[in-house]
């Protein structure tokens, strides 16, 4: 590959740059994922509300009540501003309001707006317990309280294995699937659809009179996936920089392993995928076969993406996943999750990066071969193995 | 086809040429004569190519003709390497095509052939740097070509808003963008009005003139006649036809038109005895088929003493008289039914 093999091919890469980069439509598709990143940043600090205060009401001003509060919300983490309320109608306005979020009937109830269907409703809970425990030391002699109340009144909780990975990784893990699918989808059906343009336009029929197939092919894959790097990099830069700003526990403490497994498969991935699609172009002689010509290279994908969810959620995972992260149509988007979830080791992600890395140049190679021989045929849709079968 | 291809021969121009005597059409290339050597090409049952030679001198506007499906696509698509042939050569300059040699070509395809959403001038400057012109040369060349072609004010317009004329043209100024040496434009004036095959001519005759070595496919033999020095015309992918136009308009049969003044039925034919045939009368003009042109000066005779000779002349052939007369049927006939897979590529 001589220096002019190059500058021809980058000539092409270049036009697709510009071709693409000045469609309105891959400006709005990189505003709408940017905006995306950013309320997946943003929007969970806002709703926790970071360390925002716990605002109790009691009815009627009694001190022991008041210290209730003040221990339950040391025991949750939460500041407490407790509220003095004259009476059960003005705590339900307030409740109703949102301006207190729960309120100690004397130490009969804990009245809320509304009970959580998971039972639980966090500081209100934990408040219930404290109150009920001092009614039931009202009952007791004060020597046995004292002992009582020398001793932990709770129990430390140990499991059994270590602590899986951070939810930051986990979290991680997950968004590097969801751009993986994203990305691949949208840039494959991309240059699906641009091959079969050029090929049905018989453009191809001028540009190869001067270049040879595989440059056209290298060109185009090139000059998408620097736009695809593009994209990633300002979706990740405001991911880091608006989780930073708002202090998103999932941009921090993210491994650095998680993460550059997470590069090392999405530019994999993409070389083995966007070949592909290249190749899957290359077959079709109407604009209007792409979407079918790209479905098979779909369903894998859409596979690997959605199995990911019956991990990243649970402690355990599954054989079917574990297998699937060794196989190269799908190792691309399952393997990061599996070292996000920490359920690979060292070999195993050696292993299936081996693989992924022979596949792709496999994969570069066959497209290569099918791109070359399909791209001046027409007369109608071809298929991989009949243009493999024949000569050149 | 034994039959076809001994007419060939007899059609071949005589090897030496009107100004120079130098041997024109030479078999051994040299400076900027494509050659084409025993082309083949089968699509499955289909005989694209068939022994497929002729060459192509540089600085003609050189007609390569016959009916839809004839095989020139594919010869045209072989030339500049865009399919494969199963057997025979093309050289250009006495040399095969290779990658450096194919910069130097214009190619024209036979449909569209361009990014319909890129802009012309953008579109123009990226195919002048595929041939290898800089980035600064490649901003003068389309807009020079852009100038010359009418296109000057359509620089920033997108192909596809384009009418289907101007981007006829936009598909010649890419093809021309380069200076290339040799020029495959393939059926350059279908689609075109009037004034765009006024235009296209021009731009054609002009660049012949500069030394180019030029072929041009058409299906309207007639239409191209006037346009071209020579032309090779092929039927079922093998050349039925070759030669200069002025040879082959004369080859053949002889004919004469003659008009003897007043005499509107042509009587004056009877008292040729056996010296001509009448082919046919119109409006008093008999149209004869003779043997030999020595024969004309004495039917000449036999007229002038029937009367007053008002036209006298040899009728010229028309091209799609050459192809009528060597394959027996009509250019038109065989195009209008044959829009044939053959010029498609089936997969074997």
């Amino acid at each position: 590959m001589t220096r002019q093999w190059w500058t021809l091919t980058w000539l092409v890469a270049r036009r697709e740059i510009m071709d693409r980069g000045r469609a309105k439509s891959f400006w709005v598709a990189t505003v709408l994922l940017v905006v995306a990143v950013a309320a997946a940043a943003v929007i969970p600090a806002l709703l926790k509300g970071g360390p925002s205060t716990a605002r109790i009401g009691i009815i009627g001003n009694t001190p022991s009540l008041t210290a209730a509060a003040r221990e339950a919300g040391k025991i949750t983490g939460t500041p407490v501003a407790v509220v003095t309320l004259p009476d059960a109608s003005a705590a339900a306005a307030r409740l109703q309001s949102g301006t207190v979020d729960a309120v100690l009937v004397g130490s009969k109830e804990v009245l809320v707006k509304q009970v959580s269907v998971f039972g639980s409703n966090g500081i209100a809970t934990t408040l219930s317990q404290i109150v009920g425990l001092e009614k039931l030391f009202a009952q007791l002699p004060p020597s046995a309280v004292q002992q009582a109340i020398s001793q932990h009144t709770t129990l430390p909780v140990r499991g059994l294995k270590p602590p899986g990975r951070s939810a930051a990784d986990r979290f991680t893990g997950l968004a590097v699937a969801i751009l993986m699918y994203i990305i691949l989808l949208t840039y494959g059906v991309r240059i699906t659809i641009g091959v079969g343009e050029e090929k049905a336009s018989r453009v191809v029929e001028v540009l190869l009179s001067t270049l040879r197939p595989v440059q056209l092919l290298a060109g185009k894959v090139i000059g998408m996936g620097l736009l695809a790097i593009g994209q990633i990099f300002a979706i990740v830069a405001t991911y880091l920089i608006l989780g930073h700003a708002v202090g998103a526990t999932a941009v921090r403490g993210a491994s650095t392993n998680v993460v550059l497994a997470g590069a090392l498969w999405l530019l994999l991935g993409y070389a083995f995928y966007c070949t592909a699609f290249a190749a899957a172009g290359a077959l079709i002689s109407r604009q209007s076969d792409a979407y079918n010509a790209a479905l098979p290279l779909q369903i894998p994908l859409i596979l690997a993406y959605v199995l990911t969810y019956t991990v990243i959620y649970s402690t355990s995972v599954n054989s079917l996943f574990h297998v699937l992260a060794f196989i190269p149509f799908t190792a691309p988007v399952d393997m990061p999750v599996l070292v996000a979830v920490g359920a690979a080791s060292g070999w195993q992600i050696a292993v299936s990066a081996v693989i992924t890395i022979v596949s792709t140049v496999a994969m570069a190679r066959l497209a290569g071969v099918i791109y070359g021989r399909a791209i001046l045929r027409t007369g109608g849709r071809l298929k991989a193995r009949q243009v493999l079968r024949s000569a050149a | 086809m034994a039959g076809s291809v001994a007419k060939v021969n007899q059609v071949r121009p005589p090897a030496v040429d009107a100004d120079g005597g130098t041997e024109r059409w030479r078999v051994d290339g040299r400076d900027g004569e494509l050659e084409l050597t025993g082309l083949q090409r089968r699509f499955g049952d289909v005989v694209a190519l068939d022994n497929l030679s002729f060459s192509v001198p540089p600085g003609e506007v050189f007609g390569f003709l016959g009916p839809n499906g004839a095989g020139k696509t594919t010869a045209m698509r072989a030339i500049v390497g865009v399919t494969a042939l199963d057997g025979g050569e093309v050289r250009w300059g006495g040399q095969p095509i290779d990658s450096a040699a194919r910069r130097r070509i214009g190619y024209m395809p036979e449909e569209r052939g361009l990014y319909a959403s890129m802009k012309v001038g953008e579109q123009l400057e990226y195919l002048a740097r595929l041939h290898g012109l800089s980035a600064a040369q490649a901003r003068t060349a389309a807009a020079h070509w852009s100038g010359r072609l009418g296109l000057a004010d359509k620089q920033q317009a997108k192909v596809e808003s384009l009418s289907l004329g101007n981007q006829q043209r936009v598909q010649l100024a890419a093809a021309l963008v380069h200076e290339p040496d040799l020029l495959v434009l393939d059926e350059p004036f279908s689609g075109l009005d009037p004034v765009g095959v006024d235009a296209m001519s021009e731009v054609l005759a002009d660049r012949a003139a500069a030394g180019v070595t030029m072929l041009f496919s058409s299906h309207q033999l007639d239409l191209v006649e006037h346009l071209c020095t020579s032309v090779a015309i092929i039927h079922k992918g093998a050349l039925v036809a070759y030669g200069t136009v002025d040879e082959l308009a004369r080859g053949g049969q002889l004919r004469i038109a003659v008009r003897v003044s007043g005499d509107e039925q042509a009587q004056w034919t009877s008292r040729l005895g056996g010296l001509a045939s009448v082919d046919h009368v119109s409006r008093g003009t008999a149209t004869l088929s003779l043997d030999r042109v020595e024969d004309a000066q004495r039917v000449l005779d036999i007229a002038r003493q029937s009367g007053p000779v008002e036209q006298f002349g040899f009728e010229r052939r028309r091209l799609s008289q050459v192809f009528r007369d060597v394959v027996g049927a009509n250019v038109e006939d065989i195009g209008s039914k044959a829009d044939t897979p053959a010029t498609k590529e089936p997969v074997r």
